[in-house]
C-alpha cells in the first residue's frame, strides 16, 4: 500500500526533535492567537511566517498548520466565556456556548468545544489523507453557478438562527447582506457607498464588525440591564465532577457529521470554516430530538460549529496540496512558505516529496490531540476569568476589542467601526433582533454577489438549475428552509 | 491585606518605566543608518514583492550595518501602504515595496495619495506578464491563440481584477495580435487558476510564476525582450513577430524629502543585493528578470508608463466613467442628523411614544437608511465599452427587500406595548461616548496614557470600587499589551503626535 510506505516516510521526517518543537510551540501559540480578538487564524500564521525562515522546511510547515489548526479551537474560547468569537469561525459556538456559561456551565461548554475540536480535526487529517485525490475534484467542480447556490443555501440558515422572530432574523441578515456592498465594486475598480471616504473604499473591514457587534453589543446590553453588578455564578472547577462524559458520549454520531461536514466544504476553495460551522450548526438543530434547546444553551450546539471548523483545516488542505490553490486566507500565506522554502504547492509536491507532505499529514495529527490536553490545562484559567466580576471584566473586554481591531490595519477607522457595530448590535439586541444573521450576510453577500453576476455574464439564469451541481444545492437549500417549518406544522396536527 | 497593595504599587512603577522608555529612548543616532530600515509591503506575506523584499532583506545582511525589516500593511490595493508610508517622517527608516499596479490604484482610486509624493529608489526586477492556457486547448504559439479567436467568435480571456495589470495586458494583446475577445474578471489569481484547469476560457493573463507546481498549465508567450533562462522552451511575442512588452516591474521608493545620504546608501546596497549570487538563484526560481534601474531611469520609465496606462484605462472606458463620479456632501449632512436623532431619542429614553413601538422604531430608521442606499445607488456609473452587470443590481434586491420587511414588521408591530421598565441606557451612552473619546485621544496623546485613563473610568462607572485590583488591570493591561502587541507582533501602538 502506498498510503502506509507514504506515512512511514512522513514518520520519519516529522519524527525530529525540531518538528516536535515546533509542532508544540505551534499548538500554543495558536490557541493564543485563537483567544485574542482581532487575531484570525489566518493572521496568526502570516504573522509566525517570517519566523520560519530560519527553519527547515517541515519544522517551517509543522509549526504554521499547528498554528492554524489550534487558532481555529482558541477562538470558541472566548465565544464561550465572554461571547466575542476570537476567530470568525466560532460566530456560531457562541449561540449555545455563551448561553451555558450563562447558566453557570462554562465548563460543559468549554469541555464539549474541546472534543468535539480535537475530533474535528483528526477526521479532517484522516480525510486529508485518505481522499485527497477524490475532493480535489469536488473543489475543481465547484463554479460560480455552485458558489452562487452555496451563498444562498447559507441564507435559508437564518430561519433555525432568527429564535423567536424569522422576520426580525430576516430583516437582521438584510442589513449585513447590504453592507457588505460597501466597497470595490466586484467587477469593476470602483468604490460603492463609500461616500468619498478614503478609509471606507475598500468596503467594512470584517473582524472589527464582527468584534463590535458580538463582544461590544453584548456588553451594552447587559450594562442596561444592570449585569455588571451580578458576578457570574459558575459550578465547581473540579474536572472529574463537571466532566459531562456520558453527555459526550451521546453526541458522538453528530460530531462525526458535523466534522466530515467541514471538511468538505472546507476543501471548497473560497467557501471556507466558517459558512461549514453554520451548515454543520443548522444540520444539528434540523436533525436534533430537541431542537428548541438550540440557542439556550444545547451543548449539540456548541459540537457541531466546533467539529466543523477545525475539520474545515484538513479540507482547506487539500486543494493547495492537491492543485496548488488556496483554499482560505490563512492556506493563501502557507502557500507563500511553502514558495519561500522553494517547494512548489501543487501536485508535483506528493510525487517530488512525499515525506514532507505526510509529515505535514502526520503533525497535524499529533497537534490535534496536543491541543486537546492543552486545552484541558487551560480551562481552569478560562474558568477563573469567567467567575471574575463583570464590572472588571466588561472595561478590559472593551480595551481588548479596541486594541484588537486598531491591531488588524493600523487603523482607527477600523475602531471607529467597531464602535458603531457596537451600537448596531446594541439596538439590534434590545429589540430582540437577532445579531448572528447580520455575520451571516457579511460573510455570505460578496460570495453570492461576486458569482451571481460572474454567472450572468457567462451565461444565464436557467443555468442554475440545469446544472447538477447547483440544483443539488439549491434543492437542499430549499429543505433546509422548509423542514423546521414543516415539522412545526405536523407537530401542531398531532 | 497588603499583598494585592505591593502588587499595585509593583505594577505601577513598571508602567512608569515603560514610560519613561517609550517616550525617552526616542532619539535617533547621529550617523544615518542608526536603526533597522523597514520595508513596507501592500501584501500579505508569502506573495511575489513580500518575498522579493524578505529576500532583498536576507541578501542586504551581508552589506548593510543595520537590517532590514519588512512589514506588511494589505487593504486598497496599496493604498494603506502608500498612505502608511507618508505619515512617517522621511528620514530614510522607511521604504515602500512599490510595484507597476501601483500606477493603476493611484488614478482610480480617489485619495489624496499621488505618485509624486515617491522618490523612486530603484527598480529590481522585471516579471514578465505572459498569456497562459490549459494543455488540453493545445496552444503552441501565438498563431494558434489568434486563429482559435478567429473561429470562435466569444474567446474568453480571464485574469483578476478590472484595470488591474492583468486586464490591460490584456487589452493590450488583443490590439497588437488583433484579436476580439472577452475579458471576464474572476476576482483573484486563484479562481481564476481554478477556471483556467477546468478549461472555462482561452486565456489567463498572468505570470510565469502562476503556473509553479501545478499540471495541465502552459505558458504561450511572454511579453518580454528575451526568454527567461529558467523556463527556456517559452518563447517570446517579439520572436513570433508581434512587438509586444509588459511586465510587472517591482521595486523600492522613500517618502519624498529624505536626505540624500539615505537614498545614496540604500541605493548602494540595492545594487549589492543584485550582485550577489543569491539574488541571481532567486530570479530564476521565481521565473523574472533582475532589471536593476537607478532612481533617474526608473523615474523616467515610470512617467511614460502613467501615460500609457492612462491610456488603456481610457480605452476600458473606466477612466471616464470614474471622473464622472460626483460627491454628495448632502449625504454627510443626512446621516449626521439621523445619527444625532437617535443618541437624543436613546438619551431621553423616549421609545414610548404613544403609538410607536421600539420595533417600528428600528424599522423606521431602516427605511431611512435603506432609502439614502437607493438614493446612492442612482450614482453609479457602468462604463459603456465594458462587459459587466449593473452594479446596482444586487444592493437594489437588498434593499427592496429590507424595506418590504421593514414595512411588514411596521405593521405587525403595531399596538405593542413595550416593556423596558428597568433599563439604564443612560451609562451604556456614557461609555459609548468614552470610547470615542478614547478613540480620538488617543492619536494626540498615546496608547499608553489614554488606555489606562479609560479602563479607570469604566470601571468607576461600572461601580467596580477596589482601587487596589482597579490599578492592576489598567495598568497590567498597558503592560500586558505593549508586550503582546509591540514586542511579540511588532505593531507600533500610537505614541500620540502631541508628545513626539
Amino acid at each position: 500500500m502506498g498510503i502506509f510506505e507514504n506515512l512511514w516516510l512522513g514518520l520519519q521526517e516529522f519524527g525530529h526533535f525540531l518538528p516536535i518543537l515546533m509542532m508544540f510551540i505551534g499548538v500554543i501559540v495558536g490557541i493564543m492567537v485563537g483567544v485574542l480578538p482581532g487575531l484570525s487564524p489566518s493572521i496568526g500564521v502570516a504573522l509566525m511566517l517570517p519566523v520560519t525562515f530560519g527553519l527547515d522546511p517541515i519544522s517551517a510547515l509543522v509549526l504554521l498548520v499547528s498554528v492554524y489548526l489550534s487558532s481555529n479551537y482558541g477562538g470558541s474560547i472566548t465565544a464561550i466565556a465572554i461571547n466575542t468569537p476570537g476567530t470568525p469561525g466560532a460566530v456560531a459556538t457562541t449561540f449555545d456556548g455563551y448561553e451555558l456559561t450563562k447558566q453557570g456551565k462554562p465548563l460543559h461548554a468549554l469541555v464539549t468545544s474541546l472534543t468535539a475540536s480535537t475530533i474535528g480535526g483528526l477526521v479532517g487529517t484522516i480525510i486529508l489523507i485518505l481522499f485527497s485525490v477524490p475532493l480535489a475534484s469536488l473543489a475543481l467542480s465547484f463554479e460560480s453557478y455552485e458558489y452562487f447556490a452555496l451563498g444562498v443555501f447559507g441564507l435559508t440558515i437564518i430561519s433555525s438562527l432568527a429564535g423567536k422572530s424569522p422576520l426580525k432574523g430576516f430583516i437582521s441578515s438584510g442589513i449585513g447582506l447590504l453592507l457588505i456592498t460597501v466597497g470595490f465594486d466586484t467587477q469593476l475598480p470602483f468604490s460603492r457607498f463609500s461616500m468619498d471616504i478614503p478609509d471606507l473604499a475598500d468596503g467594512i473591514e470584517f473582524i472589527p464588525a464582527l468584534i463590535g457587534l458580538f463582544a461590544l453589543g453584548e456588553i451594552f446590553f447587559s450594562i442596561e440591564k444592570g449585569d455588571n453588578q451580578k458576578v457570574e455564578k459558575t459550578t465547581a472547577v473540579d474536572l472529574s465532577n463537571t466532566l459531562p462524559v456520558k453527555k459526550l458520549l451521546k453526541l458522538k454520531s453528530l460530531v462525526l457529521k458535523s466534522s466530515i461536514i467541514g471538511t468538505l466544504v472546507g476543501c471548497i476553495p473560497g467557501a471556507g470554516g466558517t459558512i461549514a460551522t453554520f451548515i454543520a450548526y443548522d444540520n444539528a438543530k434540523n436533525a436534533s430530538k430537541h431542537p428548541e434547546e438550540f440557542g439556550k444553551g444545547s451543548l449539540e450546539g456548541v459540537a457541531a460549529p466546533e467539529a466543523a471548523n477545525n475539520g474545515s483545516v484538513g479540507g482547506a488542505l487539500v486543494p493547495l496540496l492537491t492543485l496548488g490553490i488556496p483554499g482560505s486566507a490563512s492556506t493563501a500565506v502557507l502557500i507563500g512558505a511553502l514558495m519561500i522554502h522553494k517547494l512548489n504547492p501543487g501536485p508535483e509536491l506528493f510525487s517530488k516529496e512525499p515525506g514532507l507532505v505526510y509529515g505535514i499529514f502526520i503533525s497535524l495529527f499529533f497537534a490535534n490531540i496536543f491541543m486537546f490536553f492543552v486545552g484541558l490545562m487551560g480551562n481552569k484559567l478560562w474558568i477563573k476569568i469567567i467567575a471574575a466580576p463583570k464590572s472588571l471584566l466588561y472595561p478590559i473586554i472593551l480595551a481588548l476589542s479596541f486594541i484588537g481591531s486598531y491591531f488588524i490595519q493600523n487603523s482607527v477607522f477600523d475602531v471607529g467601526i467597531c464602535i458603531a457595530f457596537g451600537v448596531l448590535g446594541w439596538l439590534l439586541k434590545r429589540g430582540d433582533f437577532p445579531t448572528a444573521p447580520v455575520i451571516l450576510g457579511l460573510i455570505l453577500g460578496k460570495m453570492i454577489e461576486e458569482n451571481l453576476r460572474l454567472s450572468l455574464i457567462k451565461g444565464e439564469w436557467l443555468d442554475f438549475f440545469t446544472r447538477p451541481g447547483s440544483l443539488i444545492i439549491i434543492l437542499l437549500a430549499l429543505v433546509s428552509f422548509f423542514l423546521p417549518h414543516i415539522k412545526r406544522k405536523l407537530k401542531k396536527i398531532n | 491585606m497588603k499583598v494585592k497593595n505591593y502588587i499595585a504599587g509593583f505594577v505601577v512603577i513598571s508602567y512608569l518605566v515603560l514610560l519613561g522608555y517609550l517616550y525617552l529612548g526616542i532619539g535617533q543616532g547621529t550617523q544615518y543608518p542608526a536603526k533597522p530600515i523597514t520595508i513596507v509591503i501592500h501584501s500579505k506575506p508569502g506573495s511575489a514583492i513580500d518575498y522579493m523584499a524578505r529576500k532583498v532583506s536576507e541578501i542586504a545582511r551581508n552589506y548593510s550595518d543595520v537590517p532590514f525589516v519588512v512589514e506588511n500593511r494589505s487593504g486598497t490595493q496599496g493604498l494603506v501602504a502608500m498612505q502608511h508610508v507618508l505619515d512617517k517622517k522621511p528620514d530614510g527608516y522607511t521604504l515602500l515595496g512599490v510595484t507597476k499596479s501601483f500606477l493603476s490604484t493611484v488614478m482610480v482610486n480617489k485619495s489624496k495619495v499621488k505618485l509624486d509624493d515617491f522618490l523612486f529608489i530603484a527598480n529590481m526586477v522585471d516579471d514578465p506578464e505572459a498569456i497562459i492556457s490549459n494543455q488540453d486547448r493545445g496552444f503552441s504559439t501565438v498563431q494558434d491563440v489568434i486563429h482559435n479567436s478567429k473561429l470562435d467568435k466569444k474567446q474568453v480571456w480571464i485574469g483578476p481584477g478590472t484595470g488591474g495589470r492583468d486586464h490591460l495586458m490584456a487589452l493590450k494583446s488583443w490590439e497588437v495580435l488583433g484579436i476580439n475577445a472577452n475579458w471576464i474578471d474572476y476576482k483573484s489569481g486563484p479562481q481564476s487558476i481554478l477556471a483556467l484547469l477546468r478549461d472555462e476560457a482561452a486565456i489567463y493573463v498572468g505570470n510565469p510564476s502562476d503556473i509553479k507546481g501545478k499540471s495541465g498549465l502552459d505558458v504561450v508567450s511572454i511579453a518580454s525582450e528575451s526568454r527567461l533562462s529558467s523556463l527556456p522552451d517559452v518563447p517570446t511575442f517579439k520572436e513570433q513577430g508581434y512587438d509586444l512588452y509588459e511586465s510587472m516591474w517591482r521595486g523600492f521608493a522613500f517618502k519624498k524629502g529624505v536626505p540624500d545620504e539615505a537614498t545614496e546608501y540604500v541605493t548602494k546596497i540595492l545594487q549589492e543585493v543584485v550582485n550577489d549570487q543569491e539574488w541571481k538563484n532567486y530570479c530564476n526560481e521565481t521565473y523574472v528578470f533582475s532589471n536593476f534601474e537607478k532612481h533617474v531611469e526608473f523615474t523616467q520609465r515610470i512617467e511614460q508608463e502613467v501615460e500609457e496606462t492612462n491610456n488603456y484605462l481610457n480605452k476600458a472606458g473606466l477612466l471616464a466613467a470614474y471622473q464622472a463620479q460626483s460627491k454628495i456632501p448632502l449625504i454627510y449632512i443626512l446621516l449626521i442628523i439621523v445619527g444625532v436623532t437617535l443618541t437624543l431619542l436613546l438619551a431621553f429614553n423616549k421609545f414610548r411614544f404613544r403609538r410607536i413601538s421600539y420595533d417600528q422604531f428600528i424599522a423606521g430608521g431602516l427605511i431611512i437608511v435603506s432609502l439614502f442606499f437607493y438614493y446612492q445607488t442612482t450614482l453609479f456609473l457602468t462604463p459603456e465599452n465594458a462587459d459587466v452587470t449593473n452594479p446596482a443590481l444586487i444592493p437594489r434586491i437588498w434593499i427592496i427587500v429590507l424595506l418590504i420587511l421593514s414595512v411588514i414588521l411596521i405593521v405587525k408591530s403595531r399596538n405593542k406595548i413595550i416593556e423596558t421598565s428597568h433599563s439604564k441606557p443612560g451609562t451604556v451612552l456614557i461609555i459609548i461616548v468614552l470610547l470615542i473619546l478614547y478613540l480620538l485621544s488617543m492619536q494626540w496623546v498615546g496608547y499608553f496614557f489614554t488606555t489606562p485613563i479609560f479602563i479607570l473610568i469604566t470601571m468607576y462607572l461600572l461601580m467596580y470600587r477596589k482601587p487596589a485590583f482597579m490599578t492592576i488591570n489598567a495598568f497590567g493591561f498597558v503592560i500586558f499589551s505593549y508586550f503582546i502587541f509591540n514586542k511579540l507582533l511588532h505593531i507600533d501602538l500610537p505614541l500620540g503626535w502631541l508628545l513626539i
